[in-house]
């Protein structure tokens, strides 16, 4: 039988679980009318899409990203398991890993921006190409900061596995970007 | 009586003054902030309605220039839209009555609440003053590209207006989260699906509408912004219609943002003066539902005269037809629930009887230029003037007045006055058809929408008279409900809890409500628990 208290933190965990999945829902058509942009101006656009004269971007990195953000996944599954066996230690350094993963994936997309950067006021092609970027990387960095968020807590001992609605929604909204990042790597790089 | 008993904290924490209105998370105290804000943009954007108004009285009119006259339009638009119609609705009753009817103490995220309200009157504080300081957008509230672009409108009013609809579109996408997940999580026990309020069930086809079309909307705008300023490349002249794309996409959805809520209102206020139950309650909320998901596949239909092969043409033509079917059922659901009903003939039915006289007709303007052949030589008229007037002041605002006069005595504690509420109707409705009617002809006539003036030889002059004519008397009429609530606020007469006999669960609590609304939360046994209290005890299911 929960207490009272326990009662009302169930409670508080469902609603906010339930208001994250919300708030992901409207990123989602945030992204998903910049992709609508995308494919709108590459089957209406007169020239070639990608136009001619702009390289296509590097693979490389690309490919370096997207197994950063597939092992940033696995991390992130990993320290939502250890909070839900009460596992502090395991929560810190699951999270740890996954803000390690995060920080070299910016690393390596800030080196991708210096060497694009040009590219965004030469075409459409080129503007909507790093606007996908960019506004993923802006979801990165807010899932980092929580990530910090959450290990604060966790070293000051105020997340358990009932106390656990921060972790939660670290954890979904961090997969969220691991779609979009998937979609990005997809339609901007792939095909 | 099985209930659940929170203890009531907020209580001992509310602070009174201007800080309790500062800092308050309290959602009617927010909600009240939300319909002041609306209330006073809905007289700003009325004003400039009357200059142009003034201007177009006669042939030749130079009250304004021609740029001038622009600007005052760009703002009439998105200020009654996107800081009146939209706030108080969604914002003002949303925020005021949907925890109370679903018996909650307040809304899931009440801080977050407090944010979005902020946040949408940082929207409107920087528009005008922006406005007022003479740096303004005057691309219309459309923005269509090129003309919002830095080539035409390379003054950073026009920045002002897309940070200030951004900021609008955060505030109002965090307000969907909040309204969801509170129908979702703190509905009373026993209010099932089928027991919500018609209001409750608006404000939630809304808040999903709000949370699919909004991000669209602001996406479009940060392209724009960034163009303007860092020269990307997003709408260049041959990419024009992809800003109308992602702006209808959410605009035309936008449309039954600012109506289903008054639906709602309208839904709630005929079967409490009509004294019966609401006819086809079921209908009623599938309809609501189906507008919601229609709404979203009708957006091209503003873009017909811009370029769209014909199958898609072809698409939108039936879509938009068919998204008439539903709110067809609403009328006659409406229709049939004052139908030999006992009708109490006070303001707020009155208002509801407007709505329903008048956006019968912007319904039937819009099944008839839906037609693409009939659309191309309406677009761009005053026919179109017409079309959504009749929608979002037949509709929305007679809605809106209609929830203003039925919920004042329960927000204020105190009564209005009835027949100053009835002159307040009779004066606009009189009005509102003077002012609109005649554009149906002068658009038929060729009168385009937009322009400054017009020559005295097109034979426009005595429509756009009539008009003028109208403006002044709907003028007058808000002159009446502002004396209404001057009279309001100095009444001494107390509301009573209940003074309609209601349905729905505000009027078990005493007016105005307690900060914790319900001190014990009840429990709800049918869609009428108000009038089961009334009865002591559950009423036989008396449908139809």
């Amino acid at each position: 039988m929960l207490s009272s208290a326990q009662f009302a933190i169930e409670q508080r965990r469902r609603t906010g679980r339930i208001g994250v999945r919300l708030f992901i829902v409207s990123e989602t058509m945030f992204f998903a009318a910049l992709f609508f942009a995308w494919y709108y101006l590459g089957v209406t656009s007169n020239s070639a899409w990608p136009p001619d004269g702009v390289a296509r971007p590097l693979l490389a990195p690309a490919v370096l990203n997207t197994a950063l953000t597939l092992i940033s996944a696995v991390t992130m599954w990993l320290a939502s398991r250890s909070i839900g066996r009460d596992d502090q230690r395991g929560l810190v350094f699951w999270m740890a890993a996954s803000v390690v993963c995060a920080v070299v994936f910016m690393a390596v997309q800030t080196q991708e921006f210096r060497e694009l950067a040009y590219i965004a006021q030469g075409s459409s092609y080129g503007s909507l190409f790093l606007f996908l970027l960019f506004f993923h990387a802006v979801r990165v960095f807010v899932g980092v900061v929580l990530m910090l968020i959450v290990l604060v807590r966790a070293s000051m001992h105020q997340l358990n596995a009932r106390r656990r609605l921060l972790v939660d929604a670290t954890v979904m909204y961090w997969y969220f970007i691991v779609a979009v990042w998937l979609a990005v790597f997809t339609v901007l790089y792939v095909l | 009586m099985a209930s659940i008993s929170i203890p009531v904290r907020s209580q001992d924490k509310a602070k009174s003054g201007l800080l309790g209105w500062l800092a308050t998370v309290d959602h009617k105290k927010v909600g009240l902030m939300y319909m002041v804000m609306a209330f006073v943009f809905f007289i700003g954007s009325g004003l400039l309605a009357l200059i142009i108004r003034t201007q177009l009285a006669a042939p030749g009119m130079t009250l304004v220039d021609p740029n001038t006259y622009n600007q005052i339009f760009t703002m009439h638009g998105t200020g009654m839209i996107f800081l009146f119609t939209i706030p108080m609705l969604v914002g003002g009753f949303g925020n005021y009555f949907l925890p109370i009817m679903i018996g909650a103490r307040d809304v899931a995220f009440p801080r977050l609440n407090a944010f979005s309200f902020w946040i949408t009157l940082g929207a409107g504080l920087v528009m005008s003053i922006a406005f007022l300081v003479g740096d303004r957008s005057a691309a219309a509230w459309t923005a269509y590209v090129p003309l919002s672009t830095s080539t035409y409108s390379p003054q950073s009013g026009m920045d002002i207006w897309l940070l200030g609809l951004i900021l609008a579109g955060i505030g109002s996408t965090l307000g969907a989260v909040n309204f969801m997940v509170t129908i979702f999580t703190m509905r009373a026990p026993g209010m099932t699906a089928w027991r919500i309020p018609m209001f409750v069930w608006a404000m939630a086809t809304t808040a999903v509408m709000v949370l699919l079309a909004t991000p669209v909307l602001t996406a479009a705008l940060v392209m724009l912004v960034a163009d303007r300023n860092f020269s990307t490349q997003f709408f260049t002249t041959s990419n024009a219609r992809l800003w109308q794309h992602m702006f209808w996409f959410y605009s035309h959805p936008a449309v039954y943002i600012m109506v289903l809520p008054a639906m709602g209102v309208v839904s709630e206020v005929l079967p409490v003066f009509s004294r019966k139950p609401l006819f086809g309650a079921k209908a009623v909320v599938i309809s609501t539902a189906l507008i919601g998901i229609l709404g979203f596949t009708t957006w091209v239909h503003h873009m017909f005269v811009s370029g769209v092969s014909p199958a898609i043409e072809r698409f939108f033509i039936f879509t938009t037809m068919v998204i008439a079917v539903p709110t067809g059922v609403k009328m006659f659901n409406w229709i049939f629930t004052m139908w030999g009903g006992s009708l109490n003939l006070k303001t707020p039915l009155l208002m509801c009887i407007g709505f329903l006289s008048t956006f019968v007709i912007g319904g039937i303007t819009g099944v008839i230029q839906a037609a693409g052949p009939v659309d191309s030589y309406l677009h761009n008229s005053y026919w179109v003037v017409a079309h959504f007037h009749y929608v979002l002041f037949g509709g929305s605002v007679f809605g809106i007045f209609a929830g203003l006069y039925y919920w004042a005595p329960k927000m204020v504690g105190r009564m209005f006055d009835d027949k100053l509420g009835k002159l307040h109707f009779v004066l606009m409705f009189f009005g509102f058809n003077l002012t609109f009617f005649p554009m149906h002809i002068l658009g038929l006539e060729g009168m385009p929408r937009r322009i400054a003036t017009y020559a005295g030889d097109r034979g426009w002059a005595a429509g756009n008279l009539v008009a003028t004519i109208g403006a002044f008397t709907i003028a007058l009429s808000i002159l009446v409900f502002i004396i209404n609530l001057v009279k309001i606020a100095r009444s001494k007469e107390a509301a009573p809890a209940d003074p309609w006999e209601g349905n729905t669960l505000e009027w078990m609590i005493p007016s105005p409500p307690p900060e914790y609304n319900f001190a014990v939360i009840p429990t709800v046994q049918s869609d009428r628990p108000a009038l089961d209290a009334r009865n002591g005890g559950v009423t036989p299911a008396a449908h139809h």
